[in-house]
C-alpha cells in the first residue's frame, strides 16, 4: 500500500489512513480514501472522482454531467495553469488516465493556500443576520458579462445616459429596500429578546426565528449545521494528522516517471476573454499613479523650497537629526509597503459579523460596535467623495479648453456661472 | 454616435454595474420576505402544536403532572411555539410522519388547544384584572394543580428559569408511548371543563394565532439545535486559531518541501492569469494606500521646520514608491501585451476572487456586530450602501472618462450634442445639463 512509518512522533501505521479518511471528509463531496490509494497508483477508475473534485474547486461553473470526459481534462487543465500550476505539461489532455497528476494537483492546490478552511467558510451555514463589515468584495473589478451577450454595435450617447439613469434609480431602491429590510430586523430582535440560549447573543436571528416558525425548515438547518460540523471536526482532524499526508504525497511524487524530454513543457497561456480587461484595468491604474505622482511632486514642491531657504547653518547637529529623521520615515514608508506586498490585516475589521441587538454601552468587548463601523465607513465616503469631485473637476476643465477652443458658443452651467465665457465675434 | 468598441465596453460597463444592483435588490427581496412573513400571524397550519409540552412535561423530575396545565402555564393563551426537534433519531435528515404520529399529532392539538382554551377562560373568570397582560396572567391565573415548574415563559427572567428545567423543548420523547400518556388525561380534563365554562369562551381562534410581537420572547430554541450550534462556534473558533504547535510547524515545513519538489519543473517565465491577477491587484492596493498616506500628511496642520522638514521627506519618498509602482506596472503591462492569447474552452476563466485584498486570510471566524437600536442600523446599511455606490460612481467615472473624454476632443467638427452629453455624464454624474448657446454674431434688428 506504499504507506511507510516515518516515525516522526505521529501515532503509527494507522495514521496515515486515518489521515486520508479525515482530508476525503472534510472535502465536499470528497472522494474515497481508496480513490487516493489508487490514484498514487495511476489507476484509472479514480480520475473521475478525481477529476469531478477539481473542477468543483477551481471553476464556478455548474457541474456538467453531460459534458465529455475530454472536454473537462481541458478545462481542468487549462483552469490549472491559469493559476500557476507548475507541472500543467503532465495534465491528462484526455479523459482517461492521468489520476496520479490529478492526485499531485490536489495536493498543490491544498498546500498553496488554506483550501479547506476557505471551502468550509465558503459554505458556511449561517445562523444569524449577517453584515460584512468591510466591503472589500466589491473592490474585484465588476467583469464584463461574458462573451455571448451581445455584440452590438456603436450605441447613442443618450444610451448611456439612460443606462446611468436606470442604476442610479436602482440605487435608490435597493436605499429604500434597505431601510425597511433594518426596521424589520430591529424589531425581530427586540421582539425575541431574552429568548436566546446563549446570554450573550440574547435574542434570536432570523433564520433561528424562521426554523422555530417552520419546523421543516427547521429541520433542514438543523441537519445542515451537523453535516457541516462534521466537516468541520474532519478539517481538525486532517490538521492534525496532515504531516503524514505531506509525506506520503512526497512518495507520490518519487512514483512518478521521470521528465520526458519530447513533450517540453507548454507556458501557461493567458486567456484571451481575460486580456481585454486586465489591460483596461492596468491602463486606468497607470493613469491614477501617473496622477499621483504628479500630484506628491507638486506639493513636496513648496516645502522643499521652504527648508532650502531655510536651511542656514549646517551643523553636523543637524545632518544627523535629518538621517535620523531619513531612517524613521524610511522605515515608516517600508511598513505600509509591507501592507500591500504580502496583505497584512488590515487594521479595520473585515468579514461578516453577526448582528445583536444590545442595549448595554459596553457589551465587556464581545463584539465589533456599530459606531466604530460607521465612523470607519464615513471616513471612507469622504475619501471617495472627494476623489469623485477631484475626477469631475478635472474633466470640467478639460472640457472648458475645449470649449475655449470653440468661438462662438455660450456654454452656461446648470448651477454656477459660465463655463469661460468665450469672446464673442464681431458684434 | 459612438464608436463601436466604445460603446461595447461602456454597454458592457454600465449592464455590469445594473447587474450588481439588481442582484442585490433580490437577495434584499429575498430576506424582506422572510422577515415580513415572520411578522405576521404564523400560519398555524405550518406549524402543528410542540410536542415538546407533553415531552417536556415527561422528562420533568416531578413527572406525573399532566401536560396540560404545563403548557398553558407557559403558554399563556397559546402554545408555546417551539421546534419539534428531528423525531427519536437527533440526526436524522427530515423524513415525512407516518400516520399514527399524524393522528396523535392531532389528538394532542386539539386537546391542548382546548386545554389552553378552557385555562384562558378560568383565569378569565377568575382573575379579570390579572389577564391584561399573557405573562402576568399565565404567572398568576394558574388554578390547576400547581406546577413545580415556574411558569416562566415569561421575560426574561422566566426564559432562563424555563431553559435551566429538563425542558428541552428538542423533542426527546422516547416514544409515541410517552407523548400519548398526558394525552387522554388532557382530553379528559378539557372536556369536562369544557362543559361548565362554555360560555364565557369567547373568541376561540385568537389563542391560537401566534404573533412574534406579543408572544415572541416565549420561543425556545430545540436543544438539539443549541447543542449543534454552539459545537459549531466551537469548532470554528479552533479551526481559525493560528496558534502554531509543533504538529504544526513541521506539517508545515512538509507542506513547503512538498511544493518545492514539484515545482522542480523549469519555471516558466510567462505569468500565469492568477499571478497577473494578484500583481494588479497588489497594486490596487498600493495606490489607494498611497493616496490615503499623502492625504494624511496633506491634511495635518503645518507644523515647525521640524515637522515640515519630515513632511517633505515623506512626500518624497511617497513619490518614489509611486514611481515604482508605475514601473512594475508598466513591466506587467509589456508582459500581458505580449502573451499569446490562448481560446478559453468555454465559460468564464475560473478564479476565486481574493476577499479583502492580497495574502490576507479568509478565514472566517465567528464575529459580532453590536447596535443599540433600528436607527443606527438603518443608518450603518446606509452608510455601507453609499461606500459601496461611491465606489461604483467612481469605477464607471474611471471608465467614462477614459473613453469619452478622447471621443469628445477629437471629433471635428465638435459635436455639440455629445460635449452637453458628455458633460453631464462626467462632470455632473448625469444630474444636470448645461445649456449652450450660439451666439449669433447678427445684432437683432
Amino acid at each position: 500500500m506504499g504507506r511507510r512509518r516515518r516515525g516522526s512522533g505521529a501515532a503509527g501505521v494507522g495514521a496515515l489512513p486515518e489521515a486520508i479518511a479525515a482530508l476525503s471528509r472534510a472535502l465536499p463531496g470528497g472522494p474515497s480514501p481508496e480513490t487516493f490509494r489508487r490514484a498514487k497508483f495511476d489507476r484509472p477508475e479514480a480520475v473521475p472522482a478525481l477529476r469531478r473534485l477539481l473542477l468543483g474547486l477551481l471553476s464556478s461553473l455548474p457541474e456538467d454531467g453531460a459534458a465529455d470526459p475530454d472536454g473537462q481534462a481541458r478545462l481542468l487543465r487549462s483552469a490549472l495553469c491559469a493559476r500557476g500550476y507548475p507541472r500543467g505539461a503532465r495534465l491528462p489532455e484526455s479523459g482517461a488516465g492521468g489520476s496520479r497528476e490529478l492526485l499531485l494537483a490536489l495536493a498543490w492546490l491544498l498546500a498553496r493556500e488554506p483550501l479547506l478552511e476557505r471551502l468550509l467558510a465558503r459554505a458556511r451555514v449561517q445562523l444569524g443576520d449577517e453584515v460584512t463589515a468591510c466591503q472589500c468584495e466589491l473592490q474585484a473589478r465588476p467583469c464584463p458579462p461574458a462573451h455571448g451577450v451581445d455584440t452590438e454595435g456603436p450605441v447613442d450617447i443618450r444610451f448611456l445616459q439612460w443606462l446611468m439613469g436606470k442604476l442610479q434609480i436602482r440605487w435608490r431602491t435597493l436605499a429604500s429596500s434597505q431601510w425597511e429590510h433594518c426596521a424589520l430586523l430591529g424589531q425581530i430582535h427586540a421582539y425575541t429578546q431574552g429568548c436566546h440560549s446563549d446570554r450573550e447573543l440574547g435574542h434570536l436571528s432570523v433564520p433561528e426565528t424562521e426554523a422555530l416558525r417552520d419546523p421543516e425548515g427547521g429541520q433542514q438547518l438543523l441537519w445542515r449545521l451537523q453535516c457541516e460540523n462534521k466537516r468541520l471536526e474532519a478539517a481538525l482532524q486532517w490538521r492534525r494528522c496532515e504531516l503524514l499526508f505531506w509525506q506520503w504525497m512526497d512518495s507520490v511524487l518519487v512514483t512518478c516517471p521521470p521528465e520526458e524530454a519530447s513533450r517540453p513543457p507548454t507556458p501557461p497561456r493567458l486567456s484571451g476573454l481575460l486580456l481585454s480587461p486586465v489591460s483596461r484595468e492596468l491602463e486606468l491604474l497607470s493613469r491614477e499613479l501617473q496622477t499621483l505622482q504628479e500630484g506628491l511632486r507638486e506639493a513636496a514642491g513648496p516645502l522643499r523650497v521652504a527648508w532650502e531657504a531655510r536651511a542656514g547653518a549646517r551643523g553636523p547637529e543637524l545632518e544627523a537629526w535629518q538621517q535620523m529623521v531619513q531612517m524613521a520615515v524610511t522605515r515608516e514608508l517600508v511598513a505600509l509597503k509591507q501592507t500591500w506586498e504580502h496583505g497584512r490585516a488590515p487594521p479595520q475589521p473585515h468579514g461578516p459579523c453577526r448582528l445583536v441587538q444590545s442595549q448595554a454601552a459596553v457589551p465587556a468587548g464581545l463584539g465589533l460596535q456599530a459606531a466604530e463601523l460607521m465612523g470607519v465607513l464615513r471616513s471612507q465616503e469622504a475619501c471617495l467623495e472627494e476623489a469623485l469631485s477631484q475626477l469631475q473637476a478635472q474633466c470640467q476643465q478639460e472640457l472648458a479648453r475645449l470649449s475655449g477652443a470653440l468661438p462662438g458658443l455660450l456654454w452656461i452651467l446648470p448651477s454656477h456661472g459660465r463655463l469661460a465665457p468665450t469672446p464673442s465675434g464681431t458684434r | 454616435m459612438l464608436p463601436a468598441d466604445s460603446s461595447r465596453r461602456l454597454v458592457a460597463e454600465l449592464r455590469g454595474a445594473l447587474d450588481a444592483c439588481a442582484e442585490r435588490q433580490r437577495e434584499l427581496e429575498r430576506s424582506l420576505r422572510v422577515s415580513r412573513r415572520l411578522l405576521r400571524a404564523w400560519d398555524p397550519a405550518e406549524t402543528p402544536a410542540p410536542e415538546p409540552s407533553p415531552g417536556r412535561a415527561s422528562e420533568d423530575p416531578a413527572a406525573g403532572k399532566p401536560a396540560s396545565p404545563a403548557s398553558p402555564a407557559h403558554g399563556g393563551a397559546a402554545p408555546p411555539r417551539t421546534v419539534r426537534g428531528p423525531p427519536p433519531a437527533p440526526a436524522l435528515p427530515p423524513r415525512t410522519p407516518t400516520p399514527q404520529e399524524l393522528k396523535e399529532l392531532e389528538l394532542l392539538t386539539q386537546a391542548l388547544e382546548k386545554a389552553v382554551r378552557v385555562r384562558k377562560d378560568i383565569s378569565k373568570a377568575g382573575q379579570r384584572s390579572k389577564t391584561a397582560s399573557l405573562k402576568s396572567g399565565s404567572q398568576a391565573a394558574a388554578p390547576a394543580p400547581a406546577t413545580a415548574v415556574p411558569p416562566g415563559a415569561s421575560g426574561r427572567a422566566g426564559s432562563r428559569a424555563a431553559e435551566t428545567r429538563p425542558s428541552r423543548g428538542g423533542c426527546r420523547a422516547s416514544g409515541p408511548a410517552r407523548t400519548m400518556t398526558p394525552g387522554p388525561q388532557a382530553t379528559k380534563t378539557g372536556p369536562g371543563l369544557r362543559d361548565q365554562h362554555e360560555p364565557p369562551s369567547a373568541d376561540p381562534h385568537s389563542p391560537e394565532v401566534f404573533r412574534l410581537k406579543e408572544k415572541g420572547t416565549l420561543l425556545q430554541l430545540p436543544s438539539a439545535y443549541r447543542k449543534a450550534a454552539s459545537l459549531n462556534t466551537r469548532l470554528w473558533t479552533q479551526l481559525s486559531s493560528t496558534s502554531m504547535g509543533d504538529a504544526r510547524d513541521a506539517a508545515a515545513a512538509a507542506k513547503n518541501r512538498f511544493l518545492q519538489t514539484l515545482q522542480a519543473a523549469p519555471a516558466s517565465s510567462t505569468l500565469s492569469v492568477a499571478e497577473v491577477e494578484a500583481e494588479v491587484a497588489r497594486l490596487r492596493a498600493a495606490c489607494s494606500l498611497l493616496r490615503l498616506r499623502q492625504d494624511e500628511v496633506l491634511a495635518a496642520d503645518p507644523g515647525d521646520w521640524k515637522q515640515e522638514y519630515r513632511r517633505l521627506l515623506t512626500l518624497d519618498g511617497l513619490g518614489a514608491m509611486a514611481t515604482e509602482c508605475l514601473q512594475r506596472l508598466q513591466d506587467l503591462r509589456t508582459v500581458v501585451a505580449e502573451q499569446q492569447p490562448e481560446p478559453w474552452p468555454e465559460g468564464r476563466p475560473p478564479g476565486t476572487p481574493l476577499p479583502c485584498g492580497p495574502g490576507t486570510d479568509p478565514l472566517w471566524h465567528p464575529q459580532r456586530l453590536l447596535y443599540s437600536s433600528t436607527r443606527e442600523l438603518q443608518a450603518l446599511a446606509d452608510l455601507r450602501l453609499r461606500v459601496a455606490m461611491l465606489k461604483q460612481q467612481l469605477h464607471l467615472q474611471k471608465v467614462l472618462m477614459a473613453e469619452l473624454l478622447p471621443l469628445v476632443c477629437r471629433t471635428e467638427p465638435p459635436d455639440l450634442a455629445l460635449c452637453r452629453a458628455a458633460h453631464s455624464l462626467l462632470c455632473e454624474g448625469g444630474q444636470h445639463f448645461l445649456c449652450v448657446l450660439r451666439d449669433e454674431a447678427e445684432p437683432v434688428d
